[in-house]
Formats: C-alpha cells, sequence, structure tokens
C-alpha cells in the first residue's frame, strides 16, 4: 500500500477548495486519503479562564460550559469528517478518518508520523499582514516541522 | 527531529520569544523608577508611590499578564510596603461592605443556578415564547437580560450558552455562515451585557464603584435608586441593541419547529419544581425586595449575607456547592481595587492629577459626565470591567469634587458603560464565549458592537441630561 495522504481540518479551520485538492491528489496519485480532524483544545481553555479569571464564575459552570463546547467541536468534527468521507467515497477514494484532541502541531506531526504520510494538505487561517508578522502561523510551523511536504490553503473568503 | 530555522528579523524573535520577561523588566525599572523619584510640585513622596502601585496595576490589568485577582494582591501588599497606608489600614479595606455584598450576591446565584432554578425559568420561558424565528431570538435576548438582574450576567451567558447551541443543533444553522446562528449568539452576550447594568446583581461593578465612592466620600449609592436612575437607558439599549442585530443580520430561517421539540423536551425532562427550588426562589425574591426598601436601614451585605444563612439553614446548598459556584478571587479582585483607590485618594495622588491635568480648565457637569462616560466605554472594551471601575473611580471622584458635580452622576458615567462592553471578545466574558462556539467571528462582533456602543453612549448621555434631573440626580 503506498503512503497516505494526509488531510488536516480543525475546529478553527476549514476551507471546500482544500478538501477537493485533498481528495484529487489521492485519487491522482492512488493513495488512501487520511483525514485529521484536531479538535484544538487551548480555545475551550482559553474560555475556561476568561469566565475564571474575569468572570469570577465557580470551576463548575465554567467547567460545563467548556464540556458544552468540546461537545459541539465533536458533532461538528464527525458531521465534517462525513462529509469528506462522502466526497471521497463519490470520487472513489479511500479514507480513514480520525478525530483527536489537543494541540494543532503535535498532533498533526503525531499522524504524519504514525501513519508515514506522502503528503499533507493543511489550512491557514486567513489573518492580517500585522499578526501574521509577529505572531507565526501554525500552519507555516507544521510545514517546517513536518517529515513530509506540506502543501498550504488560506481559508476562503466570506462570500 | 527537524531543526527549523526562524528567518525573521533579530528584534522581532526576541520580542516575540521573550516578551513576557521583557514586558516584566520594563515594568520592574518602571516601578522602581517612580518610587524612587523626587515628586512633583504639589505631590507628596506617598502620593508617587501610589501613583507608581497604580500604574503598575493598570499595565497589569490591561495586559492581562497576571490574573487579575493576582494583580490586585500585588496592589495589596505594595501599598503598606510602600508606606501609602499602614498595613493595618490596608488590610482592613478588605472587609468593604461592598465586597461581602459581591460575596452574598454571588452565593446567592450559586443557589439559584445549583437548585436548577435558572434552567427551569430559561427552558419554561423560551418554550413558551420562542414559537417564531423572530420571537425566539427576542426571547433569548430579553431573558439574558431579565436573568442578568438578578444574578451575575457571567453566570447567566455560562447558563444559557448549551441551550443555545443546542438550538444552534436542532436548526442545523451553520458555523460563521448562518446569519441565525450569528444572531442566536450575539442575542445571548448582549442580552446578558445590557441587562448586567441594570441592577447591583448584574455584575460586581456598581457595587465595586459604590465601595470605592463611600470609602472616598463617605456617600454610598442605594440600590433602588440607582435600578431607577438606570432602567430607561437599559430599556432603550434592549431595543436599539436587538432592531441592530436583525437589520444587520437579516434572518435566514423559515421555522424553528425543531428547536421548539427540543426546548419542549428539556423542559419535560426538568420534571416537576423542587423544594429546592421554591426555597431559593422564595428567598431570593425577600432578599431583593428587602434591598429595595430596608437596604439603607439594613445595609446590603447584611441582607445579602443573612439570605445566605437562610439558605443554609432551609439545606438548600451545601458548602461544598457554594465552593464550586464561587470563584473566591473575587474578593482579592475587590478587595485590592478598593484599596487602591482608598491609597490614591488618601495620599492625595488623586488630588494631584486633577489639578496638574484638568484643574486649570473649566468643565461643565454634562461634558464630564460624557468624558468620563466615554472614557469608561473605550476602555472596557480592551480591560475587565471591575478593573475599568478601579482605575477610573478615584480620578471620577476627584473630578466630581473639583467641578462641583454630583458624586452619584459621575459615578454612573463610570459604573453603566463599564459594564457595556459590545465590541471585542476580550472585552468581556460573554463575548468570548459566543466567538469561540465558532457561529460568528471577530469582524460580526466589531461591525454590530461599534454602532451598538456608540448608541449606548448616546442614550446615556440623553438619560442623564434630559431624565436624571427629574429623579433628582443634578449635575451639580
Amino acid at each position: 500500500m503506498e503512503d497516505p495522504v494526509l488531510l488536516i481540518l480543525s475546529t478553527t479551520r476549514t476551507s471546500p477548495g482544500a478538501v477537493d485538492y485533498a481528495i484529487d491528489l489521492a485519487k491522482r496519485e492512488g493513495r488512501e486519503l487520511i483525514v485529521l480532524f484536531i479538535i484544538e483544545t487551548d480555545v475551550v481553555n482559553e474560555v475556561f479562564e476568561t469566565f475564571s479569571d474575569i468572570g469570577f464564575i465557580g470551576d463548575k459552570p465554567s467547567s460545563r460550559l467548556t464540556e458544552a463546547m468540546m461537545r459541539e467541536f465533536r458533532q461538528r468534527g464527525y458531521a465534517e469528517l462525513k462529509e469528506v468521507e462522502e466526497r471521497a467515497r463519490k470520487k472513489g477514494v479511500k479514507t480513514h478518518s480520525i478525530i483527536e484532541e489537543g494541540d494543532f502541531i503535535k498532533k498533526a506531526l503525531w499522524v504524519m508520523e504514525k501513519y508515514h504520510v506522502h503528503r499533507a494538505v493543511a489550512i491557514k487561517k486567513r489573518r492580517s499582514a500585522i499578526a501574521s508578522y509577529f505572531v507565526k502561523s501554525q500552519v507555516l510551523k507544521l510545514k517546517e516541522l513536518a517529515p513530509c511536504h506540506v502543501e498550504i490553503f488560506e481559508e476562503e473568503k466570506e462570500k | 527531529m527537524a531543526v527549523v530555522i526562524d528567518r525573521r528579523p533579530l528584534w522581532i524573535i526576541i520580542l516575540t520569544k521573550g516578551f513576557r520577561p521583557l514586558f516584566f523588566i520594563i515594568l520592574t525599572i518602571l516601578f522602581w523608577y517612580m518610587m524612587t523619584s523626587t515628586p512633583p510640585q504639589g505631590l507628596t513622596k506617598e502620593g508617587l508611590r501610589a501613583m507608581a502601585i497604580f500604574s503598575v496595576t493598570l499595565l497589569l490589568w490591561v495586559s492581562h499578564a497576571l490574573p487579575l485577582a493576582i494583580t490586585s494582591i500585588f496592589a495589596m501588599i505594595a501599598v503598606p510596603l510602600a508606606g501609602v497606608l499602614d498595613t493595618r489600614e490596608a488590610y482592613s479595606l478588605f472587609g468593604n461592605e461592598a465586597v461581602f455584598f459581591i460575596l452574598g450576591a454571588f452565593i446567592l446565584a450559586a443557589a439559584v443556578m445549583h437548585s436548577g432554578l435558572s434552567s427551569r425559568i430559561a427552558f419554561r420561558i423560551l418554550e413558551r415564547f420562542g414559537r417564531t424565528p423572530g420571537r425566539l431570538l427576542l426571547t433569548i435576548f430579553l431573558l439574558a437580560a431579565f436573568l442578568s438582574f438578578f444574578m451575575s450576567e457571567h453566570a447567566v451567558a455560562a447558563m444559557l450558552f448549551p441551550i443555545a447551541l443546542e438550538i444552534a443543533k436542532a436548526l442545523d444553522l451553520k458555523p460563521a455562515r448562518s446569519n441565525y446562528g450569528k444572531l442566536l449568539f450575539l442575542s445571548l452576550a448582549w442580552g446578558c451585557i445590557i441587562g448586567g447594568v441594570a441592577t447591583f446583581l448584574g455584575g460586581a461593578r456598581v457595587p465595586l464603584a459604590s465601595g470605592i465612592l463611600k470609602e472616598l466620600t463617605g456617600e454610598g449609592i442605594d440600590f433602588l435608586g440607582y435600578t431607577i436612575a438606570v432602567i430607561p437607558t437599559v430599556a432603550v439599549m434592549l431595543f436599539v441593541g436587538f432592531y441592530t442585530l436583525k437589520r444587520i443580520f437579516p434572518i435566514d430561517v423559515e421555522s424553528t419547529e425543531e428547536a421548539t421539540m427540543v426546548l419542549s423536551r428539556k423542559n419535560r425532562n426538568m420534571g416537576k419544581m423542587g423544594y429546592g427550588e421554591y426555597i431559593t426562589g422564595l428567598t431570593l425574591l425577600i432578599t431583593v425586595l428587602m434591598w429595595i426598601w430596608m437596604g439603607k436601614r439594613l445595609g446590603l451585605a447584611n441582607i445579602a449575607l443573612g439570605s445566605v444563612v437562610v439558605l443554609f439553614l432551609f439545606r438548600v446548598v451545601r458548602w461544598k456547592d457554594v465552593e464550586e459556584y464561587v470563584n473566591w478571587g473575587i474578593i482579592l479582585m475587590y478587595g485590592g481595587a478598593i484599596t487602591l483607590g482608598t491609597a490614591l485618594e488618601r495620599s492625595g495622588a488623586v488630588e494631584w492629577m486633577v489639578k496638574s491635568s484638568l484643574g486649570h480648565m473649566t468643565i461643565g457637569a454634562w461634558s464630564l459626565i460624557a468624558l468620563l462616560s466615554l472614557l469608561s466605554l473605550l476602555l472596557t472594551e480592551g480591560m475587565s470591567n471591575a478593573a475599568v471601575i478601579a482605575v477610573l473611580m478615584p480620578l471620577a471622584v476627584g473630578l466630581a469634587k473639583e467641578f462641583q458635580v454630583d458624586l452619584k452622576a459621575v459615578t454612573y458615567a463610570i459604573a453603566v458603560p463599564a459594564g457595556l462592553a459590545f465590541s471585542l471578545p476580550m472585552a468581556t466574558p460573554a463575548n468570548a464565549i459566543v466567538v469561540s462556539s465558532g457561529y460568528l467571528k471577530v469582524k460580526d462582533m466589531i461591525k454590530a458592537g461599534v454602532l451598538v456602543s456608540l448608541s449606548a453612549w448616546v442614550v446615556f448621555n440623553f438619560m442623564a441630561r434630559v431624565y436624571w434631573p427629574f429623579i433628582g440626580i443634578g449635575a451639580g
């Protein structure tokens, strides 16, 4: 079996263009498509801290809140994976879906190494030029650390 | 392991990697410099030191480099160590009535949430009134506002958020794309924000402002008087907020039948109202009535804490429950803020700041109110509501004394706009949570928020100018 193509999606990164590209790439090269959805826990942790440190809300309501968010993100992840699987199936591409919670870069690297990924497709969030200059994009960091070639798509503009 | 070479300019790399240590080094140098400098003419040595502590605290509150409560501890220990107030006096300010009122109100809110009463009210009202897309939004908006009249707006946001998520799921709203999703979550956040300024209970801002005012001048604000002064602004802002949202994000769903089904199921699952809910509801009702009618005579904090004792007498809550719902950092935050305000006033720093900045000018009462409310409204978008009060109140009291303006009027001009943060996620937890949900983006919040913030400033000042004189709040 050929090394697979990896498509990396997350709670804050999505792009129909990238999904289509990854499916076509897997089809063209006759490889399996691994679809990874990462639930970025730092977003949830930030919310917990905001309610705790600024709102002075106790642990129980803050925890319930973050649990509700995690549940939502998981459901969103499964829905998105299902959609990608369906699109890939129509094009005759075999898929394997993975959902992971945690740090974006660590989780993506872990999957790349575990599955000996041949090529990965990742989505970069749209950010202002100033923000990009001072805070390096997670996806760009991933590209530098990845053991395989990573193709980067930018989030599409809202219509 | 791959070796990564960062190719950005060296100064950018140093700035990004070493920002936090660099920030603290600069802060330490600034603090040391101010503490050891010769005071300018008219300012005492203690005054300069109080200003040094104030500056560092302000920067820490704005930057969130430390948790808010920890910054307050810094202020608390720095004041006696710098010789601005003696240790006994500094620590005695923790025992301020406002701090204990806030504590009592938070414990009462904890009991309301723990008993399930707040969720029952929410589900029942939403099921009863939210039958069409427009009415469901309006119900969420008004429900969030109404609940925030009686408990912390942050607690209300935390409670209603999972319900909003279930509604979004039931209606199959697409995150960041559906207008109805944006409306749903912004209605929740803004309802909490607007409702939160209506009474002493919506947040700890007003009790804190009242506490600082009392500590600095001996004058206080009463529970009913505040609500009477503010409620017309709240009513107009509820209308403006909802109208603006609907104009900017037109409703794009036809029916809310699926959501109504989910709400009905949730409502049924709640079962019959229990003993705990009855006792908690009754206690809260009696407490509010006592705050209104006997607040001045018995003291707001005494009533709040008395009600807490009643809840324990009836075994409605246990201490373990209270601990799960209340963050004790609140005592440190508000105690420290009152200490800082007192230190600035007693050391003469406030008087010096007022005289050296605006003392040579003649400012009319209404212009001062407009200026302070604008400042409060702008600052609250970047820092915590309570921090805005702590920073502006001592200065506002000094200005009110200098220009002989009604102390209540300037207190309201700080306390009310400090709660009206509509535009940015970092401004208040309700905004942060709805943006994190993914159903709306920061730019959506800014687009609608800037307009509503501006309206809030106009409405507040209009009410101050036109309505307040009728209820005895004058300019001078």
